[in-house]
């Protein structure tokens, strides 16, 4: 008797539970824009000192990977990165999609130290990347922010309406 | 804060062209200061070559208290900071430093470790950018170095008045070092200026497209929204100004709201004004 009570107030509290966890979920990924901007703040820090602190790679190897890119080439791409990027960004924000692409941004930010880092030319080009960096995951941050804490509202609103019941 | 429809247009508007203005700017900087230290790099390489020029007619005469006094008279020059001529052995002949004369290289100061860093020195017979080192001198003042060989030529070898064989390659080498201060001075002004425009071009444009969607949207929309308000609250009596475009039709209907309120409103408060004729 006192097991089948408990049933049906656990009956009566699922959607009160199952509405708490929709907001810790929601909130767990209103923040996903915040680890990438950290993940990516660690990565600048690296790559502020050119990645002295990583040992330099054998000979053989450098090799084989040959002279670094021409430094103009790195530039453009970082230009043309950067704008399909923020207008990409933008696009999703009109059209209120929920996809992140922050960790895949970082991804290729690194990848533009590392050409740099080879090419010789991390200590003028540094802030150029950080600042791309920046802007970029600031923005996919404040669209997954603002996206999200719409629906925590929503939620939130649910949430009351269930308890008064 | 960002409730607001006015912060969440302007926000993302304005971190977007921030950015952008402020990469283009870094990477165009970078470009300019290359382009700059290159240019000023092959100007050194120009004069290096011109003084060699220059003295070779004393070099082939063997007159000594020329070619010192051509050393002296260039060292005297504002934004040179050494110049001197050593032989392949690394004895310096002739200096602008009379301390120096007689002495022998050192090659671990700081602006030899350039070419003589690894067992072998670099090869002098390379690029004009090449030649170039950078360093810091004991002042801690910036210099640009550049170190010009002094080649044997056929002149050289037949001359009367003293001898060097034909398997002599390098006579000797003149080392020549400027000042980077001029052209760091430059290269701040200009990283100034580029400031200075980015933040004139983003005051204008973020500036310019706050000011716009203000006056054309945020601000209707804000009387829009006091006059519902109102109307919710029963204070009918307050017309609504007129506004354009999409907005003036929201509020043509909105007016109609209103006033269809009011008569049902007073309607309701004189029931028999409906059946007066």
């Amino acid at each position: 008797m006192n097991r089948s009570s408990e049933t049906r107030s656990e009956m009566r509290d699922d959607p009160r539970r199952k509405c708490l966890r929709e907001i810790r979920d929601l909130r767990s990924r209103a923040g996903r824009g915040l680890w990438a901007m950290a993940l990516f703040l660690v990565v600048s820090l690296g790559a502020f000192s050119d990645f002295d602190f990583l040992p330099p790679l054998p000979p053989s190897w450098m090799k084989i990977l040959g002279p670094g890119p021409p430094v103009w080439l790195i530039n453009s791409f970082l230009v043309l990165y950067s704008f399909s990027a923020l207008l990409l960004i933008l696009a999703r924000m009109m059209q209120g999609s929920e996809t992140f692409r922050g960790f895949g941004h970082v991804g290729y930010l690194t990848g533009f130290f590392i050409f740099y880092h080879f090419s010789g030319a991390m200590e003028e080009n540094f802030w150029a990347i950080f600042t791309a960096g920046v802007t970029i995951l600031g923005l996919e941050s404040y669209h997954q922010w603002v996206r999200f804490a719409e629906a925590i509202r929503k939620a939130e609103e649910t949430l009351i309406r269930l308890e008064k019941n | 804060m960002f409730k607001r429809t006015c912060t969440r247009a302007i926000i993302p508007v304005a971190l977007t062209m921030t950015g952008f203005v402020a990469v283009c700017c870094f990477l165009l900087y970078s470009v300019i200061k290359a382009d700059i230290t290159e240019s000023t790099i092959r100007y050194s390489v120009d004069l290096a070559d011109t003084i060699i020029k220059s003295a070779r007619y004393t070099m082939l005469k063997d007159d000594r208290e020329t070619l010192q006094r051509i050393i002296d008279n260039i060292g005297e020059q504002q934004n040179i900071r050494h110049v001197r001529i050593f032989n392949k052995k690394g004895l310096i002949m002739f200096s602008a430093d009379p301390a120096e004369n007689n002495r022998l290289v050192d090659k671990s100061a700081a602006g030899c470790l350039g070419c003589h860093e690894g067992p072998e020195p670099l090869s002098l017979s390379r690029d004009a950018m090449e030649k170039a080192r950078q360093f810091q001198n004991a002042d801690g003042e910036g210099v640009l170095a550049i170190t010009a060989p002094i080649y044997n030529e056929p002149s050289c070898i037949s001359s009367a008045c003293h001898f060097h064989g034909e398997d002599q390659q390098m006579l000797g080498i003149l080392d020549i070092g400027l000042s980077r201060s001029p052209l760091d001075r430059t290269l701040s002004l200009l990283g100034w200026r580029m400031l200075g425009f980015s933040f004139m071009i983003l005051i204008l444009s973020v500036g310019g497209v706050a000011a716009l969607l203000t006056k054309s949207v945020f601000e209707p929309i804000r009387i829009l929204d006091d006059h519902a308000q109102r109307a919710a609250d029963g204070q009918l009596e307050r017309d609504l100004p007129e506004l354009e475009g999409d907005l003036g039709r929201i509020a043509k209907n909105h007016r109609r709201m209103a006033e269809q309120l009011r008569q049902a409103r007073s309607e309701s408060a004189n029931p028999d004004q409906k059946i007066q004729p």
